[in-house]
């Protein structure tokens, strides 16, 4: 081929394949925004598309891997100026999204209100996962301890937090937990230090009841049961900068215990990235807190319409099921909504309450103050 | 400026090609204005002129904090301290790459150079657990060194050496071509007429080859330590929680902490100490073009 026609050749597939960049979101194709780790992505591939297609002819699903939740932040902004001026915002559904974070998004309507929508499958959800009208809550999740049994036999694993200090102490470099603003299973292994240091009740902490006394106060004792830990910890003092770094670090045996999602382990397990001898326990005393994952589903997409109708069927018994044995998480409908053979599998499991942190203020001061306060520890010429 | 004026006073070609020549300039000089030097400017003024109660006013408290605070000026001078440690060790490790490409005439020089521009493929995110494998605790060099019965590293992971070790690999690529293209400068018959007179190695190295490379040297390392200062992967995934090195520190200041006027701060103090930098290229590339 002569150059020349070689530079028109490349040119013109170059610009063809810009096209569809150019060209606003396709006819009956939801695109899904996930901020979730990959272990979900997954499941959504295998379980949630091909159902949801086959059940519904012409109606495809587009997942995309948001990153983190600043991505999907930025996604849901320009939603919202689309909004604004009457545009295809190019985005159906997000996944795993506080619909909060949108500075007047709710007000303006951008993302439509539960109540309202009339999804057959609503009244189904578990009361307790519940939070405001325009986040749908799907599933749910739990932090739990894995550890390798192969150095520590199930018989003896920590189940109480006196328990888990005292193995910690006893066993100093074998645990460590991932930075609590970095991927929330060291975060809830922080709020469970929290809300050890206040009685171990998870009801003084609401999103309203935040002010800088009542969190000085609150979370000083924490930050001093988190310092007495330090030293103990993985490398004197050292903390993963995710979940998956945790996860990793387990995997190569270099640590005995993390904290890790129940969701996340168990997927992690099942592909070989953790041992089958991984033991998982949960503290029987208060178990450390969970969170439910919601959605939302934009008011001005394309799509909407069959968006709503993905929002329901991942209400339906077959997704919530498939929750709890595909992805290892928690329904996010009531447990009489989930098949009896399933509940009776999983009694042992089912929680009567997951501990949720509030977000907002709180997490802020969280965050903050740990960095401040435990973090330094680190020995910098270590 | 217009070409009218131009053509009407200056039917010469020499003059009227100026105007020609500036409005060429002139589109990325506006663009540079626009999304640089503007930015920069009205970052300055929101950290200065701040909202109070009573309106907004002028008032360095935010500059006051980030000084008198000990973890932001820790985290400030981990991060000072990593890039002098990294450029460091880029010139130890780059120079003789770069004068063995230079002077080679082997065929492995090739694969050399193969290998030193590698990095610049590596995305920092696959580095970084690339790294956590090798180098990080039970990795692969702990698992040869136990085969070799011996005992296992000190893993740098997690610890200010961890950000360091990947930064410096990053950053190989981008200081050997600049060297490279320095040590073009250095003709052979100048070498060849120093060893002629006696000169041994170390003296070629010093008298002849160094001098005409300085500006490089120093290009090389304004772009190693621009990049470096405000590295944010690396640090963030390899680093220890504290201190943070400003680009993670800034960016949960921002994102976590919901403060944009500290981490603007912040922002602006890092942009402060780059700027030494930037001018430490500017004058060399002026210098070269007044020589």
């Amino acid at each position: 081929m002569k150059r020349r026609d070689f530079m028109l050749a490349t040119g013109a597939v170059a610009g063809a394949l810009m096209l569809p960049r150019m060209s606003f979101a396709a006819e009956g194709m939801i695109d899904v925004y996930f901020t979730s780790d990959q272990n979900v992505i997954d499941f959504w591939t295998n379980t949630v598309k091909p159902g949801f297609e086959a059940a519904n002819p012409g109606i495809t699903l587009n997942l995309i891997d948001g990153g983190d939740s600043s991505g999907v932040t930025a996604i849901a902004d320009r939603a919202l100026a689309a909004l604004a001026g009457g545009q295809d915002p190019q985005a159906d559904l997000f996944e795993g999204f506080d619909t909060r974070v949108t500075v007047d998004g709710i007000e303006k309507g951008l993302y439509v209100d539960f109540d309202q929508a009339g999804l057959s499958n609503y009244a189904k959800i578990n009361p307790l996962a519940f939070d405001i009208p325009t986040n749908l809550p799907y599933r749910g999740s739990q932090v739990l301890l894995a550890y390798d049994t192969t150095k520590l036999d199930p018989a003896n694993a920590p189940k109480t937090w006196p328990d888990l200090v005292a193995w910690i102490k006893a066993n100093p470099g074998q645990f460590i937990y991932n930075r609590p603003n970095k991927g929330g299973s060291g975060g809830n292994f922080v709020r469970r230090a929290i809300y050890e240091a206040n009685g171990k009740d998870p009801a003084k902490f609401t999103v309203e009841n935040y002010t800088a006394e009542a969190g000085e106060t609150m979370l000083k004792p924490a930050w001093d049961i988190l310092m007495d830990l330090a030293p103990s910890m993985f490398d004197g003092g050292a903390y993963t900068s995710g979940n998956t770094q945790s996860l990793q670090l387990l995997g190569q045996s270099a640590v005995t215990m993390i904290p890790v999602w129940s969701d996340q382990a168990l997927s992690a397990i099942d592909q070989g990235v953790l041992p089958e001898t991984t033991g998982l326990v949960q503290l029987s005393d208060l178990g450390l807190p969970g969170g439910f994952t919601k959605l939302a589903v934009l008011s001005n997409g394309a799509n909407k319409d069959a968006a709503l109708k993905l929002a329901d069927f991942l209400l339906s018994e077959e997704i919530q099921s498939a929750v709890l044995t595909e992805l290892g998480g928690f329904p996010g409908v009531s447990w009489d909504y989930v098949s009896p053979e399933l509940r009776e599998r999983f009694a042992d499991i089912i929680p009567t309450s997951i501990p949720v942190f509030p977000t907002g203020d709180w997490e802020t001061a969280v965050n903050d103050g740990w960095y401040r306060a435990v973090a330094p520890n680190v020995d910098p010429a270590s | 400026m217009t070409t009218e004026t131009a053509g009407a006073l200056a039917p010469a070609p020499q003059s009227s090609r100026r105007p020609i020549g500036l409005l060429l300039v002139a589109v990325p000089v506006l663009l540079v204005l626009w999304l640089i030097v503007w930015p920069i400017i009205a970052a300055v003024i929101q950290t200065v002129w701040i909202s109070t109660p009573g309106g907004r006013e002028f008032s360095l408290e935010t500059y006051r904090f980030f000084f008198s605070d000990g973890y932001s000026l820790s985290n400030l001078s981990i991060t000072l301290w990593t890039t002098g440690v990294c450029a460091i060790l880029l010139l130890l490790v780059c120079l003789p790459i770069a004068l063995y490409l230079r002077f080679s005439d082997s065929k492995v020089a090739a694969y050399v150079q193969g290998l030193a521009i590698f990095p610049m493929f590596v995305p920092s995110i696959i580095l970084s657990f690339a790294f956590i494998r090798v180098l990080g605790p039970n990795g692969t060099v702990d698992l040869l060194l136990n085969a070799m019965s011996l005992s296992k590293i000190r893993s740098p992971y997690l610890t200010p050496w961890g950000p360091v070790i990947g930064l410096v690999w990053d950053n190989i690529p981008l200081t050997v071509l600049i060297l490279l293209s320095g040590l073009g400068a250095v003709s052979n018959q100048s070498i060849e007429a120093a060893r002629d007179v006696g000169a041994g190695r170390f003296a070629v190295l010093w008298h002849i080859i160094l001098p005409r490379i300085t500006n490089s040297i120093l290009v090389a390392i304004s772009f190693a330590v621009l990049g470096i200062f405000s590295a944010f992967t690396l640090p963030y995934v390899l680093g220890p929680a504290a201190p943070e090195m400003m680009g993670p520190f800034m960016q949960r200041t921002f994102r976590e902490l919901l403060d944009p006027t500290t981490a603007i701060t912040q922002a602006v103090i890092t942009f402060g100490f780059c700027i030494v930098f930037g001018l430490f290229y500017v004058r060399s590339v002026a210098k070269n073009r007044a020589a």
